[in-house]
């Protein structure tokens, strides 16, 4: 793989041309360089960008240079990266993505470093095999995490919403969105509008009783599952309990503009890790509530490695970014720094050792985490190559329906339609 | 005879060779490239595999997208070209009538265009056009209650056509150019007829100024099949809202470095290419029919 190519060779003196350019420094004044990328917001920056600082002063020959991006452009950018034999040397993996970059080769193997330079004997099976394709280790979890309808708690106390927000359904969330608007006076709507978010979805489907995909790859759901979970979203904007259509089509908004953020609805839909950063952005006290459930239902949710750290196909210095990444998920001070910002640690030690310093929001997210551990379904199978852009489809024509230009019913059969097609011509 | 050809040609071509030189070294190979990559299905990571006309035959038959994305770009160069030249020729006569501080105004007018294409206008547009954005504002002001622009895909091209009608600096120049170039002794011979305005502008503005407006709708056709980064920054990358922003580039690069298909976006790159060439050749057979130079004799 690390043959040189002209191209490859063109490219890295253009970019080293380009670098030098920009510092006015030779490209080869540092030995030691790695580079990790990851996607953030502002709290996790602050975090990771202080991790590489105490990295560097006990590591003085290596220099760790971040770069970050917000999710939206994240993985364009990596596909760019990766189209010019550029990629980082580390960086921040998806489970979504996970099998795609796996399947193109863009990712080396861990397993040889494991025991000898990474130090992971001792972390818990399950969100470690997380990280494995084919019966490899691609991609270290650095934190688990699940969905949450996080909520603004003093709104949710105002109007008097008193469901178990851990197992209450999908009726009691529409009359909990009711309730909100009304006592409101309609200045805060129930809940953001969730019809473009194919997480949520998933665990729709899955509470039917079926995968989005099945073990070939294929799309399992049905016409039915996302015909009803579009209707359901319709029923709640003809009632005017979400957040306005215009507000829903933008698509991949930072956490900043989310409802509960900007305080025009009482309920935005996050990933678990992300009421650290959630919880700075709004005024208001927040909490965490599952995704409501089917009465009778299967459980849908499921608890999924948030984060992974990988290394990539370009990483030169290979000895560097193992001991960045060992240092990631051993080190005490450095774990201490990061948290849970990015999820549950899946090192019993560092949780241990984490513990007695967590404040109120870390408190809530290990809480929630604790709460749903028996609520939730398996980790599903992998999404095969192409779920991606199934993903941009879901959105695309989910607009047509909240903008009523299209009936659940229809753009449901043109979804599951497409989003076959897409992941036959992935193959 | 070669000689001679060396002669007359060679200040030509060593003005040239800046560009002759970038173009051969810089930009053929990969032109040729992606000729050959139209042909086979590339991930960029695995080697290119030969799958013949697959591509376009995928293309033509059964990507919708693909027909969408044409149906937002010829929507949209069929409105922003003459938007933007009709604006831009209204400037120039504006300007034309020989005010002492035009090399002031000419500088502020071209602005935008130099602007136009930048990161920061398309962010700026996005957010004059929000839900709460300034022209809905505005709008408020009169008491009408203005649209989410941006977000609704009815209206969401428009936008993008007004801003691309700001942009008219670069045909303004020229057109100003080609009215300074009408020598003035026919307007005042008009004068003396009695001739009224309107009619000096069509009978000599117009026809004398054709040759410019030629130029110009050549060049802003081309220009305007390959609008990209207003596009892609207002849409988020994606052609959103249900694809109204989908514009033939946008399409072209998301199947390039979003999903990974090298093969299939050369192939549209190539699409690009014959349509753009098609327009432009379409203009010069039919502009032998409008278009009048002064030194033909006929």
């Amino acid at each position: 793989m690390t043959k040189l190519t002209r191209r490859g060779l063109l490219g890295t003196a253009a970019a080293g041309f380009a670098a030098s350019a920009l510092t006015g420094l030779p490209a080869y004044a540092q030995a030691k360089t790695i580079r990790h990328y990851w996607w953030g917001n502002p709290e996790r920056d602050k975090r990771t960008f202080a991790v590489i600082d105490v990295f560097q002063k006990a590591n003085p020959t290596i220099k760790v240079s971040g770069e970050t991006i917000g999710w939206g452009d994240y993985w364009t950018k990596m596909a760019t990266q990766t189209a010019g034999r550029n990629m980082a040397d580390l960086v921040q993996m998806d489970y979504r993505y996970l099998f795609e970059y796996v399947r193109r080769g863009a990712l080396k193997p861990l397993d040889e470093y494991v025991g000898k330079s990474l130090m992971i004997q001792d972390f818990d099976k399950g969100p470690i095999s997380g990280g494995m394709v084919d019966g490899k280790l691609y991609a270290l979890n650095i934190g688990s995490n699940s969905q949450v309808i996080v909520h603004n708690t003093r709104v949710f106390k105002e109007a008097g919403i008193d469901a178990d927000l851990i197992n209450w359904t999908w009726d009691d969330f529409a009359k909990a969105s009711e309730q909100i608007t009304q006592k409101t006076g309609g200045k805060v709507k129930g809940s953001d509008d969730l019809s473009l978010m194919i997480e949520v979805f998933e665990s729709w489907t899955r509470q039917n009783g079926h995968e989005f995909y099945d073990k070939d790859g294929n799309v399992a759901a049905t016409v039915d599952d996302v015909a009803s979970y579009w209707q359901f979203w319709e029923d709640l904007r003809k009632k005017d309990v979400v957040r306005p259509k215009e507000k829903t089509v933008i698509l991949d908004i930072p956490i900043v503009e989310s409802g509960v953020a900007v305080g025009d609805t009482a309920m935005s839909h996050f990933w678990s890790n992300q009421l650290v950063g959630i919880q700075a952005a709004a005024k208001d006290k927040i909490g965490a509530a599952m995704v409501p459930h089917k009465k009778g239902g299967k459980p849908g949710q499921f608890i999924k490695p948030s984060m992974f750290m990988s290394l990539s196909r370009d990483a030169k210095d290979t000895d560097a970014a193992m001991a960045y990444m060992n240092a990631w998920v051993t080190d005490p001070e450095i774990t201490k720094i990061l948290g849970l910002e990015r999820g549950i640690p899946a090192s019993p030690k560092v949780r241990a050792a984490l513990q007695p310093g967590l404040n109120d929001v870390e408190k809530l997210s290990v809480a929630y985490f604790d709460a749903i551990q028996t609520k939730v379904g398996d980790l599903p199978l992998p999404a095969p190559k192409g779920a991606g852009e199934v993903r941009d489809a879901f959105m695309r024509i989910g607009t047509d329906v909240v903008l009523g230009r299209a009936k659940a019913k229809d753009a449901a059969t043109q979804f599951v339609d497409d989003a076959q097609a897409i992941v036959e011509r992935a193959r | 005879m070669i000689k001679r050809f060396i002669a007359r040609n060679a200040p030509g071509y060593i003005f040239l060779s800046p560009w002759l030189l970038g173009f051969f070294l810089l930009a053929l190979g990969p032109i040729l490239a992606s000729l050959y990559l139209s042909f086979t299905k590339y991930d960029m990571v695995s080697d290119p595999r030969w799958v013949g006309f697959a591509n376009y035959e995928y293309m033509f038959t059964r990507d919708r997208r693909f027909w969408k994305a044409l149906e937002v770009t010829f929507t949209y160069v069929a409105l922003a070209v003459p938007a933007r030249l009709i604006m831009a020729l209204s400037v120039a006569m504006l300007l034309d009538k020989g005010l002492r501080t035009i090399g002031l105004y000419r500088a502020i007018f071209y602005l935008p265009s130099l602007l136009g294409a930048s990161i920061a206008i398309a962010i700026l547009w996005r957010q004059l056009f929000e839900q709460n954005g300034v022209v809905n504002q505005v709008l408020a002001v009169f008491g009408i209650e203005g649209l989410a622009w941006i977000t609704n895909p009815d209206t969401s091209l428009y936008t993008l056509v007004i801003l691309a009608m700001w942009q008219f600096g670069s045909p303004m120049l020229i057109f100003l150019a080609g009215l300074r170039g009408i020598p003035r002794d026919l307007y005042e011979a008009a004068e003396i007829d009695g001739t009224p305005k309107w009619r000096q502008f069509t009978r000599i503005t117009l026809p004398l100024l054709a040759p410019v407006i030629f130029f110009n709708l050549v060049l802003q056709t081309i220009e305007s099949f390959k609008t990209f980064s207003s596009a892609f920054i207002i849409s988020n990358g994606t052609g959103a809202p249900a694809d109204s922003l989908l514009f033939f580039t946008v399409y072209l690069f998301n199947e390039a470095f979003k999903f990974f298909r090298m093969g299939y976006a050369s192939a549209l790159a190539w699409v690009l290419l014959l349509i753009i060439g098609a327009f432009t050749a379409i203009a010069f057979l039919t502009s032998k029919y409008w278009v009048h130079y002064e030194n033909e004799r006929d």
